[in-house]
């Protein structure tokens, strides 16, 4: 065994610092330890990330059948499946994220990493079901044939802004269901009225006036809309909707991991 | 190869925990409500702040550990063993007091904790070592070493769910060793492997030491402890109680645990009782010289075993039986049977018997006394006490201490007497 550390060691009252490369590959390992531990022994694999929103978008088309030429300029399915397919990411990633702290207390409590890691790997293990339930959003395009446009550029950013704001989410309501079990069900709940207080079965444009600032601080709201106008109607998104949603995202991001970082020294204690 | 430089120092470190229910709403909302009334909020603290519902892991504990030496933490279950390597990897932080550590820390405290079962072994290499800081660089260089080391060579393509759990812990002990660590912390975890694993096992810490590294060893087996570390930290509710020289300590430590066993038997006769019971024995003690009941037996003996019985209607010739059993593995080390002379060839009613050992040829260690009453011809038997009064041997001092007692740390049971002899051989071409 060769000793590669050259650096004379001094006492610290710090864990020692990850190296980045190592960090990353951590994440990553752990994202597939869940992939694979969620997919594994399925015989639909991967399908089911589609299936879960086109199911949902069969449901809405059945129940809004006589409204959507009402709330859409576009075949309503289309436009509910591409509405529905970051709010399932966003879903999946909080209510698996919320109890992945306590799933995974084995290791939190017998070995010292960069907490965070975990529920980040949620977060990404459910980028490979954002990235699946995607492409049938191509697929409905091409099937009602609707073309892209140079807004479809904006795809990517709005795809960080996304997951930043998944990101934020998941990493509160991980780190507070450690100390109190009834976040679980809390964020539970409150996901299923959060569904309908975002745009994802109704535009924007549809909401009365007096509600529209209340549905507009829903930080996904500017994503969805955003993506939507982008991919769906290849225009130009409402940019102040969006900075909104950019604004609160950044903020939730910030708070939501610093207090993660002042909370994780107690993880392992009470989990 | 221990250097003056500190790998690992404590100061005054105290470890509080909330004991009893896990927090609720209603408890949050209490802290809130003390909050607003600006009492001390207790981020870990019971609602109301009561108390009496914090344990503490650790009160006070302060000691330094040098670069390349090996530590040994002991202590009765409970005594804070676990929590010190909690601190110590960062797993959790201390209520008071300072943690300081130089250099990477590979902590051992479950073998293979990071490894999912759904992954093949390759796999959970570079997930384990991921764990411990890793890149996949650096475990494609150490790959061959750590599986060559856990012997797992057949079976590293196949998910882990599939692994014995021996192998289980043998990958993962793998994998912590090869992570070129700078401070290893093992929690009593070598007990699981087998024989050949956990010499291997002990051999590489060694070798860890050797190379400068620095090792925390918790374990209940005194023989490995000081095998391994040159200093030992006694642990007890929470508190260091001891520390110094491995030796001195470990001594210190075995008398104690033997006279607490001890002084926890109580009339055991009752329990695991066997036999027809036409004849029983009534009391078992061991005296010493001056006839007072003891449990600590000094080494070359004697050991007297008084036993005393009842015969409920005469009994003939019955054979009395006392046989030594080493506690640890529940050998049987020896066996005195009466013979006709020492008995009368007709008991009954009441009776007491001493049975003596001098010299006692027994290592410094625990024992328990079997104690049986069969007829004649050993076909049948009237009592069987398979725990009966336990002993320790201890450091008796005087002439009579036997062979190898002045190390007082040999293997096996029995201190036969020996001698080496050596004549210098002339090789032949």
């Amino acid at each position: 065994m060769t000793t590669t550390t050259a650096a004379p060691r001094v006492l610290t009252d710090h864990a020692a610092p990850i190296d980045p490369a190592a960090y990353l590959e951590l994440l990553m390992n752990i994202t597939r330890r869940e992939v694979k531990g969620r997919y594994s022994q399925s015989l639909f694999g991967i399908g089911w990330a589609i299936a879960q929103p086109l199911a949902m978008m069969a449901v809405f088309t059945l129940v809004f059948a006589r409204l959507a030429n009402i709330l859409s300029d576009v075949p309503y399915p289309v436009f509910a499946y591409a509405g529905l397919v970051p709010w399932f990411f966003f879903l999946n990633s909080v209510s698996s994220g919320t109890m992945s702290l306590v799933q995974y207390r084995n290791i939190v409590t017998k070995t010292y990493f960069p907490r965070e890691i975990i529920p980040l790997a949620q977060v990404a293990s459910r980028l490979l079901d954002l990235g699946a339930a995607a492409t049938l959003v191509a697929l409905l395009m091409a099937y009602y044939r609707i073309g892209l446009t140079r807004w479809a550029l904006l795809v990517p950013a709005l795809f960080v802004l996304l997951v930043a704001f998944t990101v934020a989410v998941t990493l509160l309501t991980s780190a507070v269901n450690v100390f109190y079990r009834d976040v679980s069900p809390v964020v539970q709940i409150g996901l299923q009225l959060w569904l309908y207080v975002t745009p994802i079965a109704y535009p924007m444009s549809k909401v009365p006036p007096q509600w529209r600032p209340w549905i507009a601080a829903n930080p996904l709201s500017g994503v969805i809309e955003g993506l939507r106008s982008a991919v769906v109607y290849g225009r130009e998104p409402d940019w102040s909707l969006l900075t909104i949603s950019a604004v609160l995202t950044t903020i939730a991001l910030v708070g939501s991991f610093t207090l993660f970082k002042q909370l994780d020294r107690y993880f392992a204690d009470v989990i | 190869m221990s250097s003056d430089a500190v790998a690992i120092r404590l100061d005054r470190v105290t470890k509080r925990y909330r004991a009893g229910r896990s927090r609720t709403i209603v408890d949050l909302v209490s802290s809130v409500v003390d909050r607003a009334r600006g009492r001390e909020p207790d981020v870990y603290s019971a609602a109301r702040g009561r108390i009496e519902a914090m344990v503490f892991a650790l009160r006070d504990v302060s000691f330094d550990v040098s670069e390349g030496s090996g530590l040994g933490i002991i202590g009765p279950n409970g005594a804070g063993k676990t929590t010190l390597l909690k601190l110590i990897s960062r797993v959790t932080w201390p209520t008071s007091g300072r943690v300081q550590v130089a250099g990477r820390v590979v902590s051992l405290i479950e073998l293979g904790a990071g490894f999912h079962p759904e992954l093949t072994g390759r796999e959970n290499v570079y997930l384990g070592a991921g764990l411990f800081g890793l890149t996949r660089r650096d475990v494609d260089r150490r790959f061959d070493d750590i599986v060559r080391f856990a012997e797992v060579e057949p079976l590293i393509d196949m998910p882990m769910k599939r692994y014995s759990s021996g192998l289980y812990a043998r990958l993962g002990f793998s994998v912590a060793i090869f992570s070129d660590p700078d401070i290893v912390l093992v929690d009593e975890v070598l007990a699981v492997g087998d024989a050949s694993f956990r010499r291997r096992a002990l051999d590489s810490l060694r070798r860890l030491i050797a190379e400068g590294k620095t090792v925390l060893f918790i374990s209940h087996d005194m023989w490995n402890v000081r095998r391994l570390c040159d200093r030992i930290v006694w642990m007890d509710e929470g508190r260091v109680r001891a520390s110094g020289p491995a030796a001195d300590i470990a001594e210190q430590y075995m008398e104690q645990v033997n006279l607490r066993a001890l002084a926890n038997q109580q009339n055991v006769l009752q329990s695991h009782r066997g036999g027809t019971g036409e004849v029983r024995y009534t009391e078992v003690e061991i005296v010493d010289r001056s006839g007072r009941p003891t449990a600590i037996v000094p080494d070359g003996g004697p050991l007297t075993v008084r036993a005393s019985y009842e015969a409920s209607a005469p009994v003939a010739g019955p054979v009395f039986h006392v046989t030594i059993v080493d506690v640890d593995t529940g050998l049987a080390v020896a066996t005195a049977t009466s013979s006709r002379i020492d008995v009368p060839p007709v008991v009954e009613g009441r009776g007491v018997l001493e049975c003596v050992f001098e010299p006692l040829l027994l290592r410094r260690r625990q024992y328990v006394l079997r104690m049986t009453i069969t007829d004649a011809l050993q076909l049948m038997s009237y009592d069987v006490i398979n725990a009966g009064p336990r002993f320790a041997v201890a450091r008796g001092g005087g002439s009579a201490a036997v062979a190898g007692s002045e190390h007082g740390d040999e293997d096996g049971f029995v201190a036969l007497p020996f001698r080496f002899e050596h004549r210098a051989r002339v090789l032949s071409s």
